[in-house]
């Protein structure tokens, strides 16, 4: 492997002291109570809050229990290597787990999983910004996540006066759906699921996004009011 | 390789019978030492070698070009190996303090670089780096706004202060610092240290390096003349 | 009108307020902006710490891993730092690996983390010549406005404070390594030195704690490392030429603000205490 000239690098090979514990195994027999109180169906409480960047277009911040993210959007800019004229602007994510985020240490270059998942949430996106109102410019989306906790991915960009897309998992199947029209952007489900279950899951997930637009809404809605009341 | 090391060690160890120094090692420059570039030279300070060659004025890059100045660059190659952060850290430095030295709003829209090539580091390394980028952009004829001298100053653990420090006294040394000064009113551009040290070290060792600063000054002028009357 | 004037001319708008010795953030010269400190905010790390100088944000996590140390250095640990300045904290970085000031940050607290020696290298030693622990320091910048330098030092140091490991055991016979999860101790971290930077501005004026802005303006600035009562590092890494008296006044401020930040540190690690 070649080695990173651009970064401070410790011992050739290092491992988690966590790979020398013994192991505990999660029980998920008991589908009333989850280890951390929950019950099968109920979300995480959230956090949410907008504008925590100030170098950014737009930004958010989300907590739900153990996992954090922070979210940042820049643009529209101009399109650095301008390969074709488009009159559609172009919009890109990076999601990015930093490095202490997970309970084994995770790399600096982006792997596989961040790289799928930066593709999830673009598609999850795309539909709801209205990229013909800015030709010839790119929009982008950088996700990081602090910390890690459990299969759960929730994250929303927050783009100022665009719909507001919201995203919430359970279990294996994500579910993206934009509220104002109804529709499901984006769906995408990992492992064997019958038919039937899928659809019970997805309604189910689909009920989940509405009850999180409300408070996607209102944390949009008092940042708003908090700027207004700042500058008069 | 081998037994040259071995020989170092013993002048070295010759060295250090001597006492105290409290001089500069003897300096010795090869000025246009190279053909191909706009100017080159060979510096020695002691054992402690390195080659500095600068092109430039010259086009630039579209990407890095300054409309009111021209651009510096400084590149610095370490002797073995790819550059690590620690020889950015280098580049850097030597960046900034060329930087100020050099009159760059006379060559707007243009580009100026200096290489640095390290071929032996036997102690006080920076300071050699810096005043064989010196002495090349005088053997370039670039305008400056002064010319800059740099002295590497070594303290020991009873607070003793070497000048110009060799190799084995940084290591044995509890902090060495390194002042580059310029040549109109003496005044500190630069300060890299390396180690704990006390206010009273830091204006000790100062006054010792503005002083040795002032017979590096003199150097540049003896290698210049000498230059000079050769092509005559 | 006021936004005009420093979009089309911006030293000068900057001078109007040196003028009256104000900046445009209502801060003095010598002024610091509020300095916010979260400590183990990170659960899934080893240490973690979160700084908020004014609007710049940076998260500091530190990892353990276990390793084989160096032939030639069998009790010593490891201490890997690295900067990140992510395209996330500000339009001026672009995603890719890290630039040229990123590398020089990381290097300024590998430097740092070495000369301070706030962290005995054989402090993190689980069985000579055997097994060690290697900290990889992260720091991620998520918001950049200025005087990132100074809050990377201070995240540094209170992830370090807050880094506690869990017992490895190493089979002498065997050499079957074991860890026990349950019982955690503190890395002992024996000193706790703190950074102040400066920026040069118009040649002369010097400004504690720039913002970004404040930054883009700079033709010089100094960073200056202090531990107590002694200094640790001094980087003025060229730009506009200073008198000694200048030096001299930064290191005075310096000492004023390492008092200020480690009580801070010690503050906030006895609240997280309780």
């Amino acid at each position: 492997m070649p080695t990173d000239t651009r970064r401070l690098t410790g011992p050739e090979s290092s491992q988690s002291p966590y790979n020398f514990a013994p192991a505990t195994k999660l029980d998920l027999s008991n589908l009333e109570s989850r280890p951390d109180g929950r019950k099968a169906h109920q979300l995480r409480p959230l956090f949410l809050r907008t504008d925590v960047i100030s170098q950014a277009r737009g930004s958010s911040y989300i907590e739900m229990n153990e996992t954090k993210a922070i979210c940042a959007v820049y643009g529209p800019r101009e399109v650095l290597r301008r390969e074709d004229f488009s009159l559609k602007g172009q919009l890109t994510c990076e999601f990015k787990f930093t490095t202490f985020s997970c309970k084994k240490r995770r790399q600096h270059q982006q792997d596989s999983q961040e790289k799928d998942l930066s593709v999830h949430v673009l598609e999850a996106l795309e539909p709801a910004v209205c990229l013909h109102k800015y030709p010839k410019s790119q929009i982008n989306i950088f996700i990081t996540v602090l910390q890690h906790d459990g299969s759960a991915q929730e994250e929303q960009a927050i783009l100022k006066s665009t719909v507001k897309p919201a995203e919430a998992s359970v279990g294996c199947v994500t579910v993206a759906f934009l509220p104002s029209l109804s529709q499901v952007s984006a769906i995408s489900s990992d492992g064997d699921l019958s038919f039937e279950s899928l659809n019970k899951t997805m309604q189910a997930c689909v009920t989940d996004c509405q009850r999180l637009y409300p408070v996607l809404e209102h944390a949009l809605v008092k940042h708003q009011q908090d700027t207004e009341a700042a500058n008069r | 390789m081998a037994s040259f090391t071995v020989v170092k060690k013993e002048d070295l160890d010759a060295e250090l019978e001597k006492g105290p120094k409290c001089v500069l090692r003897g300096q010795t420059s090869d000025l246009g030492c190279l053909t191909r570039q706009d100017g080159s030279v060979s510096l020695s300070q002691g054992d402690t070698t390195s080659i500095a060659v600068v092109y430039g004025p010259a086009e630039v890059r579209i990407n890095k070009e300054k409309i009111d100045r021209a651009t510096v660059e400084v590149i610095y190659r370490p002797k073995i190996g790819l550059p690590r952060p620690n020889h950015r850290k280098q580049e850097r430095i030597m960046r900034n303090t060329l930087e100020a030295a050099i009159a760059a709003n006379l060559h707007p829209r243009s580009s100026i670089s200096v290489v640095i090539q390290e071929t032996e580091d036997l102690g006080s390394n920076l300071s050699c780096s810096i005043n064989s980028a010196c002495l090349a952009l005088l053997d370039a004829a670039v305008s400056m706004n002064f010319m800059v001298a740099s002295v590497t100053v070594a303290i020991k653990e009873n607070s003793d202060m070497i000048l110009d420090p060799t190799k084995r006294d940084e290591t044995e040394a509890k902090s060495v610092l390194t002042y580059v000064f310029d040549s109109v009113n003496y005044q500190i551009l630069t300060i890299v240290s390396c180690g704990k040290f006390s206010r009273s070290e830091h204006k000790k060792g100062l006054t010792l390096a503005r002083e040795a600063a002032k017979s590096v000054f003199q150097f540049y002028r003896e290698s210049m003349s000498k230059k000079l009357l050769m092509s005559e | 009108m006021a936004e005009q004037f420093k979009m089309a001319q911006p030293k000068e708008y900057f001078k109007k307020f040196l003028e009256n010795d104000i900046r445009p953030d209502n801060r003095e010269l010598g002024e610091f902006r509020p300095t916010v400190l979260n400590i183990g905010c990170v659960s899934t790390a080893e240490g973690s710490a979160l700084v908020k100088l004014g609007n710049t944000t940076v998260m500091c996590g530190v990892k353990a891993e276990v390793a084989q140390p160096d032939a030639d250095k069998p009790k010593d640990g490891f201490l890997v730092p690295n900067v990140e300045l992510s395209a996330l904290c500000s339009p001026s970085f672009r995603p890719g690996p890290p630039g040229e000031q990123a590398q020089v940050l990381s290097q300024n607290m590998a430097d740092l983390l070495q000369t301070s020696k706030c962290i005995n290298l054989e402090d993190l030693c689980i069985c000579p010549g055997k097994l060690v622990w290697v900290l990889h320091i992260d720091l991620v910048c998520l918001d950049y406005d200025g005087n990132v330098m100074d809050a990377c030092t201070l995240a540094l140091i209170s992830a370090l404070k807050n880094t506690s490991l869990p017992a490895v055991t190493v089979d002498e016979d065997t050499g079957d390594i074991k860890t026990d999860p349950t019982s955690l101790s503190n890395l002992p971290v024996s000193c706790c030195p703190v950074s102040t930077s400066f920026i040069i501005f118009d040649h002369n004026v010097l400004l504690v704690d720039p913002t970004n802005e404040e930054e883009r303006l700079a033709t010089g600035a100094v960073t200056v490392v202090v531990e107590g009562e002694n200094l640790v590092s001094i980087y003025k890494p060229g730009g506009s030429a200073l008198t000694d008296d200048q030096i001299e006044t930064c290191i005075d401020r310096a000492v004023e603000r390492s008092r200020e930040a480690s009580k801070l540190i010690k503050e906030t690690l006895y609240s997280i205490d309780r």
